[in-house]
């Protein structure tokens, strides 16, 4: 079947112009289907800079990339202009580390994670182990990249990696694993009956700035992302040289940004920077800062000619 | 409003026979098995010595170039290849 001369020109330019493209179906931010949402997942484990294409938001290139590749399916990683593979490839290629070499990075190494269960959870997890287990399925623990751990029963892959604690064995693919050392497991007891409770040392906190640790940042140029959580005419008032208002569009352009960028948040005294801060920890971010005492002490202690209000 | 015109698609079996049709214009050696796992949903095992040596993806992909035209557009006549074998003669 002949590809539309156009549209075999349109996808040769993206994968020439990007080292690494993934056709995928919605965006990084929100995968419309499971196998993209993996691939995702697994990219971002390795590399934090790649290009996405969203064949539902342009149909021509939905069969267009089949017929580009002869290849069936959605989503397709390209490699330096060279077609890799689909979701099933790409999971055996991390499962053998082979992937590594295609991106050209060093292999993510290998952590041996050190967990801990509690009596309790040891009897809950032999029991759910019983119930719902065998065939082939066993306990895995597996860790989002907003550090939320999950525990559940489902079949071994070739990928996954042993964790034992006190006779418990449990399954964590190498991302969840590089993020689980130091896991306690338990159980608590809820409305609802038992429930797991997972804490994960890991998860990154919110942390404080002082307006004079933001000043000698921003003095010395250091690479951040001074955002301003307040409103508008607040802002009219009074404002730190530098910060950026963080309305929607602001904050559409920080989610796309790698995960580890330093995103300094202020408000007038720190409350609503806190907020702020909390929910860009959930969307996966690890370097969040919150002013201390906000605007108002940037007033007081760095720079007077800032109206307190 | 208007009348929906449904269109049921060829049965399977004929469905098969394209495939088979398809793969051996392209592959002319190749023996070729399809093997259909309901509406739209097929099973296809090719074996062909071209396969010596090539990565799994490059050989999938020579059968799958050869079906594109069934598998594209917005009511493609096969639907999924649920899995697809390719097997070089003699090699397990």
């Amino acid at each position: 079947m002949a590809l539309d001369e156009n549209v075999h020109q349109e996808i040769t330019d993206l994968i020439e112009a990007n080292e690494v493209v993934l056709f995928m179906k919605g965006d990084r931010r929100s995968p419309q289907c499971g196998f993209s949402a993996t691939v995702i997942g697994i990219l971002d484990s390795m590399i934090s800079d790649y290009h996405t294409v969203d064949v539902l938001s342009a149909p021509h290139l939905r069969d267009g990339i089949k017929i580009f590749s002869s290849w069936p399916t959605v989503p397709q990683l390209y490699v330096k202009g060279e077609f890799v593979g689909g979701c099933d490839i790409i999971q055996e290629m991390f499962g053998s580390g082979e992937i590594y070499k295609t991106l050209g990075v060093e292999p993510l190494e290998i952590v041996q994670p050190k967990i801990e269960v509690t009596d309790a959870a040891i009897k809950a997890l032999q029991q759910a182990s019983a119930e719902h287990g065998g065939g082939g399925r066993e306990l895995h623990l597996s860790v989002d990249a907003t550090f939320q751990a999950n525990l559940s029963i489902a079949p071994r892959t070739p990928a996954d990696i042993e964790a034992v604690s006190s006779g418990i064995l449990l399954l964590l693919d190498p991302i969840s694993a590089s993020r689980a050392d130091g896991i306690t497991i338990d159980v608590s007891e809820t409305p609802n009956g038992q429930a797991f409770k997972i804490d994960n040392p890991n998860a990154p906190r919110i942390q404080s700035m002082s307006v004079r640790e933001l000043q000698a940042a921003l003095d010395a140029g250091d690479a951040l992302e001074l955002l301003d959580v307040r409103t508008p005419e607040e802002r009219a008032i009074a404002a730190i040289p530098g910060a950026v208002l963080l309305n929607e569009e602001e904050a559409a352009r920080i989610e796309a940004l790698p995960r580890d960028t330093k995103l300094v948040l202020h408000c007038h005294h720190g409350g609503r920077a806190q907020q702020a801060a909390e929910q860009f920890i959930s969307l996966g971010f690890s370097q969040v800062f919150n002013v201390v005492g906000g605007i108002d002490a940037w007033s007081q202690e760095i720079d007077p000619d800032v109206p307190r209000y | 409003m208007a009348l929906q015109i449904i269109n049921a698609g060829p049965p399977p079996e004929e469905i098969a026979d394209r495939i088979r049709a398809a793969i051996a214009q392209a592959m002319p050696e190749a023996t070729i098995e399809v093997r259909c796992q309901g509406p739209g949903h097929f099973e296809i095992t090719v074996t062909d010595a071209v396969f010596e040596g090539l990565s799994r993806v490059k050989q999938q992909q020579q059968v799958y170039g050869a079906i594109t035209a069934l598998m594209a557009g917005p009511t493609p006549a096969v639907h999924a290849v649920d899995r697809l074998e390719c097997l070089v003669p003699g090699v397990a």
